[in-house]
């Protein structure tokens, strides 16, 4: 990796500095009435859709000239240059469609990114571990031989997304682009008319941002004003709260679990060669999906959704327990897999793969996902689902962005897309207002933005948790039989199986 | 597709501002020679309205700016202005300001512009955000502008128009450094006013301060043809306009289809119509054909002089623009080629160098 240059490093300003290289001018009065800096646009949060957003905006002629700030409580810098080896992979792992990628290369980002470290596959297998139904997602039966095979998805770690998306950032120059790392917004309030002296900011949002660790609380904060101040910034979005938009949703009261595994030699030679297969197995007796999602060199990512009590079983196991519990996830009938979830553990070390040995025996074989064989020390780990819905998405000179707007059940992989898209509408709606006079942070500008993006959102987030719903009944009944009757009616009938795979691809 | 008055959420209150509260563009003011009331020309833009059409229009100005108000459909329609004005000078470049630090004259922001009958500024504010704060920098749009004059003979709406602009920290310091004005004043005022820089009174040119582009949206179809003439009135606005420049504007024609939508259906009871009855004067729309005959009759009336009258070389390099645009409920304003006689269209003039 290239060192960081100084060029690079000198938006990195943290506000201490900052205050330090002011601290000659403007010193007197009441710091409160003191005129804030003003920014075009000022994005809270330096996840991959706040950093997605900037360097959409740096990368368009129209919109590079903006000013603009990013405000993160992490270090940017220890982001920047993160780095892992290239047998390892980090547990926080995204599924990219191609519509993703694409706007990643429109922005010029994509190239930023390690693509050592990404994994395209071609196919998804989709089954119920109640009935057995299936979906089979085959990109490659619909195209000529001739053709590249088609993606279904680019599994993506977001480090290397963040990384690259700060490279690209970096790459665009300084000049108009202010990064506060390390900095946590103190709070964000209206500002004030300055009457003879300079503008009305009386609704322009203005926050004080203040850096982050022990001895910097002293400091006294920078004030920002901003034209258009974007939420990235998370469930909790401070930013939200401050345009006073509420939120609905609901807990899901299950946690994802999620580990980096090392997969065994498939029996099963794929064709083409390179080919990569995801499996998503429903377990509705284990509280939801377990979904294994290929990474390169024979890993693979696994997320499995299950309830609190199943999550802090599994990850309280030791290594071969868990790979057994795993291995047996994908292969065990639900009765098998509800005993062995119940099992003691740790009493004998090698129970689980034992049971799991004698069970696979006796269970009937149809589907072969690869076997992990391994799991990368300190990746198990676990985090709690949800679904909201902001009521809207933009107010006078806010809009959200991410997860701030929206966060989905995580078991179409949609979660992360639908913030890049978020990021995609909402940097042509600025590149639109400002070839067009308009005021970027104006509800006339912004509703541009919201009409393009609500409804897609608020579909597939819907569609998430019907199908978490559907697939979280267990034992055989009405909704059993439905869902698999859909399930195989889905895998039959070409034209519905190919209008929903257009709809996991983004287009 | 319904082509609609962009102010068919406003009309009574627009009306009200329109006839009431614009007085100037009746002849008396537009004609100095018809005036009896050129010298209080600002005392009666306020004194001509009734106790009734003031309620009426303080309703309006306070919603004049917001985005869900009765203006909602004009500002919708703004940033078509805005492409249209980029497709006149896509076609045919006045020449600016020469710019010494810019040798590329097309790519500079040089233009100099008049907006008449502003309002509350959505047209004139948007431009001028567009004016690049260091004046030697290349043009942010392809609408160039260097300077904004914006005026409106109400003193109300210039009143909301200043104070709007305030609130945007660029455009209020344009308005510090004087490159974005708005002046409670009339077209005839301007005309009026001698530029200091005029030379000596012999010269064929004109002494009073002349524009790049000058703009008219939603004005030529609010006069009152039983008092002036819009050819008059045109030929006001092309006499602001500098050699080679545009006048661009946007008005709505005269026409079957648009009788049916903005006086049958538009009008019609609740819960079919959206606009009051007797909002619209259909006989007052102009149609594309009309327009031209009268800015050629205008041109050649701008460019009479005291000594000389200006015959039909004054039509000399004319270029001549139109446009149709259609407003589709839920998608917004389109701009549809060839329906100019739906409805709502936009034309332009460039007078020859």
């Amino acid at each position: 990796m290239r060192p960081i240059s100084r060029a690079a490093l000198r938006p990195y300003v943290c506000p201490s500095c900052r205050h330090g290289v002011g601290a000659g001018r403007r010193r007197f009065g009441t710091t409160g009435s003191q005129a804030p800096e003003i920014y075009d646009v000022v994005c809270v949060g330096g996840g991959p859709a706040g950093l997605g957003l900037l360097a959409a905006l740096r990368a368009s002629p129209v919109t590079s000239k903006l000013k603009v700030a990013l405000v993160e409580s992490q270090d940017l810098r220890k982001a920047r240059s993160w780095n892992l080896d290239s047998s390892q992979f980090s547990n926080r792992v995204s599924s990219l469609t191609p519509s993703s990628v694409e706007f990643l290369r429109n922005i010029g980002a994509w190239e930023h990114l390690d693509t050592e470290r990404v994994q395209d596959y071609q196919d998804m297998q989709v089954w119920d571990g109640e009935t057995g139904s299936r979906i089979s997602f085959d990109w490659s039966m619909e195209t000529s031989p001739f053709e590249e095979m088609r993606t279904v998805a680019t599994m993506t770690e977001n480090a290397n997304l963040v990384r690259g998306l700060l490279s690209r950032i970096e790459a665009s120059g300084d000049e108009n682009l202010t990064l506060f790392s390390n900095t946590t917004v103190a709070s964000i309030e209206n500002g004030s008319d300055l009457q003879t002296e300079g503008p009305d900011l009386s609704a322009w949002p203005v926050l004080s941002v203040a850096p982050t660790g022990a001895g910097m609380q002293s400091q006294s904060p920078s004030r920002i004003a901003a034209r258009l101040l974007i939420g990235a910034d998370g469930i909790n979005s401070p930013v939200r709260s401050f345009a006073d938009i509420s939120t609905q949703g609901w807990d899901y009261n299950r946690h994802g679990v999620v580990a980096t595994l090392a997969l065994g030699e498939s029996d099963k030679p794929t064709f083409p060669a390179n080919a990569r297969t995801a499996y998503q197995r429903f377990l509705p007796s284990l509280g939801g999906p377990i979904a294994l999602l290929p990474l390169p060199n024979n890993h693979a990512t696994l997320v499995w959704s299950t309830t609190p009590e199943n999550a802090a079983y599994l990850k309280s196991l030791p290594t071969p327990a868990f790979l057994a519990m795993v291995n047996a996830a994908f292969r065990l009938s639900m009765t098998d897999l509800k005993y062995m979830i119940s099992m003691e553990r740790s009493s004998d070390q090698f129970s689980h793969e034992d049971e799991l040995i004698w069970r696979l025996q006796h269970t009937p074989q149809e589907l072969q996902p690869p076997s992990a064989i391994g799991v990368q020390e300190g990746t198990v780990a676990s985090f709690p689902l949800r679904f909201r819905h902001a009521s809207q998405y933009i107010s006078p000179r806010v809009a959200l962005v991410g997860d701030a707007a929206h966060v989905i059940h995580p078991l179409a992989g949609q979660g992360l897309n639908l913030g890049l898209a978020d990021v995609a509408a909402l940097s042509r709606t600025i590149e639109y207002a400002v070839a067009h006079g308009m005021d970027i942070g104006d509800l006339l500008t912004l509703e541009r933005y919201s009409s393009e993006r609500y409804l897609p959102n608020a579909k597939i987030g819907g569609a998430c948790d019907l199908l978490h719903k559907m697939y979280t009944i267990p034992g055989q009944g009405p909704i059993t039989w439905a869902r698999s009757l859909g399930l195989d009616v889905i895998d039959r009938l070409p034209f519905v199986k190919s209008f929903l795979m257009k709809n996991a691809e983004g287009y | 597709m319904t082509p609609l008055r962009p102010q068919r959420l406003a009309q009574s209150a627009l009306r009200a501002s329109r006839t009431a509260s614009r007085p100037s563009y009746r002849p008396t003011c537009l004609l100095p020679s018809t005036t009896s009331s050129t010298n209080n020309r600002r005392a009666h833009s306020t004194s001509s309205v009734s106790a009734d059409e003031v309620s009426h229009f303080s309703g309006l100005a306070s919603s004049w700016w917001d985005p869900m108000g009765p203006s909602r459909i004009l500002h919708l329609m703004n940033p078509l202005r805005h492409e249209f004005i980029a497709s006149c000078l896509a076609d045919s470049s006045p020449a600016g300001a020469a710019n010494a630090q810019n040798s590329k004259p097309e790519s500079s922001a040089n233009l100099d512009y008049l907006d008449i009958g502003c309002g509350g500024g959505i047209f004139a504010e948007s431009l001028a955000r567009t004016i690049p704060l260091d004046p030697s920098a290349s043009a942010p749009t392809p609408t160039r502008a260097a300077s904004m004059t914006a005026i409106d003979p109400t003193t109300t709406l210039i009143e909301i128009a200043r104070d709007h602009a305030r609130r945007d920290p660029t455009v209020d310091a344009h308005m510090r450094s004087g490159r974005f004005q708005y002046l409670n004043t009339t077209l005839e005022d301007v005309l009026s006013t001698s530029t200091s820089d005029s030379t000596s009174p012999s010269s064929p040119q004109p002494q009073h301060r002349q524009f790049d582009m000058v703009t008219l949206f939603e004005v030529i179809e609010h006069i009152d043809p039983t008092t002036t003439t819009p050819q008059a009135f045109l030929a006001n606005c092309l006499r602001a306009l500098k050699p080679g420049g545009w006048l661009i504007g946007s008005t709505i024609s005269r026409t079957f289809p648009s009788w049916i939508l903005n006086q049958v259906i538009a009008e019609a009871p609740w819960p079919i119509g959206v606009v009051p009855r007797g909002t619209h004067e259909w006989s007052k729309f102009v149609n594309p054909s009309e327009l031209y005959s009268w800015a050629q009759e205008g041109l050649m009336r701008a460019a009479d002089t005291n000594v000389s009258r200006g015959g039909p070389s004054a039509l000399d390099g004319m270029q001549w623009k139109c446009a149709g645009a259609v407003y589709v409920p839920g998608l917004g304003w389109k701009m549809v080629p060839g329906s100019e006689d739906w409805g709502n269209y936009f034309w332009a003039v460039k007078k020859g160098n």
